[in-house]
């Protein structure tokens, strides 16, 4: 009876990504491809000052500008109750334009509207603003002593913002002061920032029936959608966000920016549409930065090695405003993943944030709300216990791993890790890596003089967010959602809450669909970003698309099944009982040779029903009950010139256990972007401030993004361990190589340098700062 | 960033000469290097704006000068605030205006600028080269203005 094609086992396959062939031809569509009919053009007049009063703001000169249409302030913005934005982390509100004051430089002041990009740019630059400086506050260890108030807009008369902690502080104390060794290192992960190639942008337009069409880059629309209702009060079902495609985000695009405020007010003011895109500059002084943690790290260690007690004591330094964008009831995010893949008894963490004046942000740049200062936190700690007790860091870490027989297993911070098997990843990384003749080769180096370093990062990351008994955005449980439906022939399209910013979700989530319903991924049609037509979700950050959309996809693909077995029975003409989902294909039970495909199943949903509701769709919402938990053992493989102090990564090996793997080739690609993040991160990037505020990295110049040319070419492999609750087992990947690398760069330096008696630096680890590391060292050493 | 500089120069004119010049905007707008405009408000506020070029930020600039001129005659102050393309600069500068004999006067200045933005980030080397650049050309135009005849 068979006739119909099945395609069998999607999931798994290195399917090349259907949304590639409009990439790689140039064909792609970002907001700044957009044009409409009497579009105007939007420029933001910003802040040279990081902290000053506002005396006057003169536009006269601006207007006068030709082809400027409008210039709006502060002041117009606050006439009309539009003054300030809600934050994403909840807590906190933003000046759209700054009122009275600005507190950051490049903080926005004023907007421009013009008939061309030209003319709001001059318009900009004629906007006269007079300053009066005020003290800057760079630090947040200056914050700290609130000599300087930055925050008058709010009750408290404090830079201090919060202080979240979690664990058992006082068991903590307890078991460090029994600790045979107890090590303790201050680390800071410092200021850097996603860069995304597309800056961020937007261009809104009301109809004449007064429903606004805003096409922006989103990570999240619907979050956007309902932001911009809180904020305007023009009632969502008048607000059609749309994000085309996007040229990575990073976390970067999900916060909502007071220039997306000020575009569509002129939209709304001027009757026209309104077109803002950032330039490179605007995009890396005030968009989300990330990081910018000062740790304080004690692990309290029996003499053989056991680990007894972790704490961790974070300054963070959230810039003017806290627009972190972290889930509501986790100001510092999932920082409580910082006991990391070992079996502390007892920890406890703790992180105090403050106001300084500088860019606001804080957000999950690739990894899940502070998972990858965690990571670092932790893995750099091992290794300098390893260091102290003088133990192979290897063995270290064998020895205090969660074994695999401990899962489920509940971390001392709170955490229910899902599962894992550490000793069986690091073992292929160990394997792989070729790690004993890596060891002699070493001892053969030093005693030549050579610097060479073997550095390791055992990391376990927490993804998913989030159940919605814990994670919310502005009150929005962070469920995600699917909508499928099967047209007549077979072929199919699925909807989704997330927005791909380049995952490749056009090819998994068909992948997800086709594995379900045994049809070709190649007609399943994948469309997301649209609020129109997708199911509300809460977007795509934080690793969170395949732990929650996945799954919501692969639960709606057999709510389908479920449906289409109905009309297979009656097709069959046997009873629902006796048809059973087989080889992916829908079959009487005892007898194969009888059987149907789903794609004659779809047929038959539109022509053939029978008693059965005609049609095959389903719609699913999927709150996850757990976070999962992807580990990974990564090995870097470094050599240090001694009179240069230049790194050359010689070998990086990234093991990755993401549980189930939809596309092995897409895994891999994430795991190459996200290693080439991390070493940019360890080694070149900051956004740095000087002590009066200056922002001094304000272009690709003096950011720097590697090319292939200086990226270490990447070695990768996978164990899989499922996860137990989702549906299909995956976990998520994308951000596991920027959480994990780090510290195993950092690692592998110090390694290097341990021979010298170098016990850390801070990233980025660049070749100045080895440089004067072994200087210092070396002259250490000479003094008698 | 912070940038303090002090000197001295010799100009080849009587210390009233030099006074009168010094005091009056119009004549102090037209000293500065690259000024395409001036605009004089008062007897102590001008306006100038010059074509500035500092690393990659380049561009007109747009200064507002107060002139304070002390009351016995013998001290210049002024402020000098503005900047373009999201630079802001912030100088105060004085002067002693004292007679060295000999038909000449010596000038002994000193002045402190605050730079803010982009022009802050084009590192400390190249904005002190380019202050240099533009005290040097200031005093060689009042040198040149002051001992050309009128």
């Amino acid at each position: 009876m068979s006739t119909g094609t099945t395609v069998k086992g999607s999931v798994g396959v290195a399917m090349k990504r259907k949304e590639d062939p409009r990439f790689i031809q140039g064909k792609g569509n970002y907001v700044d491809d957009l044009s409409f009919p009497g579009m105007l053009y939007m420029a933001i007049v910003r802040s040279p000052y990081p902290h000053a009063e506002i005396v006057n703001i003169d536009i006269a000169e601006a207007v006068k500008v030709p082809g400027v249409k409008a210039v709006i302030t502060g002041k117009d913005l606050e006439a009309a109750g539009l003054g300030w934005l809600p934050t994403f982390h909840g807590y906190d509100k933003q000046m759209v334009l700054a009122i009275g004051k600005v507190l950051f430089q490049y903080q926005e002041v004023a907007a421009v509207f013009a008939e061309s990009r030209g003319a709001a740019a001059d318009g900009a630059e004629a906007v006269q603003v007079d300053y009066n400086p005020l003290p800057v506050v760079a630090d947040p260890f200056t914050a700290k002593k609130d000599e300087v108030l930055l925050r008058n807009d709010r009750e408290a008369k404090t830079n201090h913002i919060y202080h979240w902690e979690v664990g058992d502080k006082e068991r903590t104390a307890q078991a460090l002061e029994a600790s045979d060794k107890v090590i303790k290192q201050r680390m800071w992960f410092p200021r850097c920032h996603p860069a995304p190639l597309e800056p961020c942008g937007c261009v809104a337009q009301f109809d004449t029936m007064g429903r606004l069409t805003f096409h922006v880059t989103s990570q999240a629309p619907h979050v956007y959608r309902t932001a911009i209702t809180i904020v305007t009060g023009i009632p969502e079902d008048k607000i059609r966000v749309i994000s085309p495609d996007l040229g990575g985000g990073f976390g970067n695009k999900v916060p909502v920016y007071p220039g997306y405020v000020c575009a569509i007010v002129g939209a709304l003011k001027l009757g026209r549409p309104v077109k803002w895109i950032e330039s490179r500059t605007e995009n890396l002084t005030s968009t989300g930065f990330a990081r910018d943690y000062h740790m304080d790290v004690e692990i309290g260690a029996k003499s053989d090695g056991t680990v007894t007690a972790l704490k961790v004591s974070t300054t963070a330094d959230h810039g003017a405003f806290d627009a972190a964008a972290d889930p509501t009831k986790y100001p510092a995010g999932m920082f409580g993943i910082v006991t990391g893949s070992y079996t502390f008894p007892v920890a406890h963490a703790e992180v105090d944030a403050y106001f300084t004046n500088k860019a606001p942000g804080g957000i999950a740049y690739r990894c899940s709300f502070r998972v990858t200062e965690a990571s670092y936190a932790i893995e750099r700690g091992m290794d300098i216990l390893a260091d102290e007790l003088g133990l192979d860091p290897v063995e270290l870490r064998r020895k205090n791993f969660v074994k695999k027989e401990q899962f489920p297993y509940p971390s001392a911070l709170g955490f229910t890790y899902d599962s894992g098997d550490y000793h069986h990843t690091l073992d292929v990384a160990l394997e792989k890596i070729g790690y004993q003749a890596l060891l002699k080769e070493q001892v053969e180096k030093r005693a030549k003089g050579e610097l060479m370093g073997i550095g390791f990062s055992t990391f376990t990351e927490v993804v998913g967010a989030g159940p919605s008994k814990h994670f919310d955005i502005l009150g929005i449980k962070m469920f995600d959602s699917a909508e499928i439906r099967i047209h007549p022939t077979g072929s199919g399209i699925v909807r989704a809450g997330t927005k791909s910013q380049g995952q490749g979700h056009e090819t998994t989530w068909a992948q997800i669909v086709a594995e379900e319903l045994g049809l070709d991924p190649q007609n399943i049609m994948v469309e997301e970003g649209d609020t129109d037509t997708a199911p509300y979700g809460l977007g795509t950050y934080a690793s969170r698309s395949t732990p929650v959309a996945g799954a919501a996809i692969a639960m709606a693909a057999r709510r389908i099944r479920e449906r289409a077995r109905k009309i297979a029975a009656h097709l069959m003409e046997v009873g629902e009982g006796d048809v059973e989902w087989k080889d992916y294909k829908f079959q009487v039970k005892g007898v194969p040779s009888k059987s149907v495909t789903m794609k004659e199943v779809a047929f038959a949903a539109y022509t053939n029903p029978g008693p059965n509701e005609p049609g095959l769709e389903a719609t699913q919402y999927y709150d996850p009950p757990n976070m999962t938990f992807p580990h990974g053992a990564y090995i870097a493989v470094v050599d240090v010139d001694r009179e240069t102090g230049e790194v050359k990564v010689r070998r990086f090996l990234a093991v990755d256990d993401c549980g189930t793997i939809i596309n092995p080739m897409i895994v891999e690609g994430q795991v190459h972007g996200g290693l080439t993040e991390g070493f940019a991160i360890a080694f070149m990037q900051e956004i740095q401030y000087d002590k009066d505020g200056n922002n001094l990295n304000t272009n690709f110049t003096d950011y720097l993004v590697p090319t292939s040319l200086e990226s270490p070419a990447w070695e990768t492999a996978n164990t899989v361990t499922p996860s137990p609750h989702h549906p299909i087992g995956a976990k998520g990947v994308g951000e596991s190589p920027n959480v994990g690398s780090p510290a195993a760069f950092v690692n592998a330096v110090i390694d290097a340098l341990s021979p010298l008696g170098v016990r850390h630096i801070d990233m980025p680890v660049t070749r100045d700062k080895v440089w004067r590391a072994i200087r210092d060292a070396e002259a250490k050493k000479d003094r008698p | 960033m912070n940038l303090q500089y002090t000197g001295e120069e010799i100009i080849p004119a009587e210390r009233a000469t030099v006074w009168k010049a010094i005091t009056d905007p119009a004549w102090v707008g037209r000293c500065l290097p690259d000024v395409v405009d001036v605009t004089v408000h008062d007897p102590t506020h001008f306006d100038a704006v010059a074509q500035v070029g500092v690393g990659p930020v380049r561009g007109k600039f747009k200064f507002r000068f107060e002139l304070m001129p002390g009351t016995a005659g013998d001290r210049l102050d002024m402020k000098i605030s503005g900047g373009g393309f999201g630079s802001a600069i912030d100088l105060t500068a004085g002067a002693d205006v004292i007679d060295a004999g000999g038909g000449t006067t010596r000038l002994k200045w000193s002045g402190q600028a605050i730079a803010r933005g982009p022009v802050a980030a084009v590192g400390g080397r190249v904005l002190d080269a380019q202050a240099q650049k533009l005290i040097s050309q200031t005093f060689a135009n009042v040198r040149e203005r002051l001992s050309t005849p009128a």
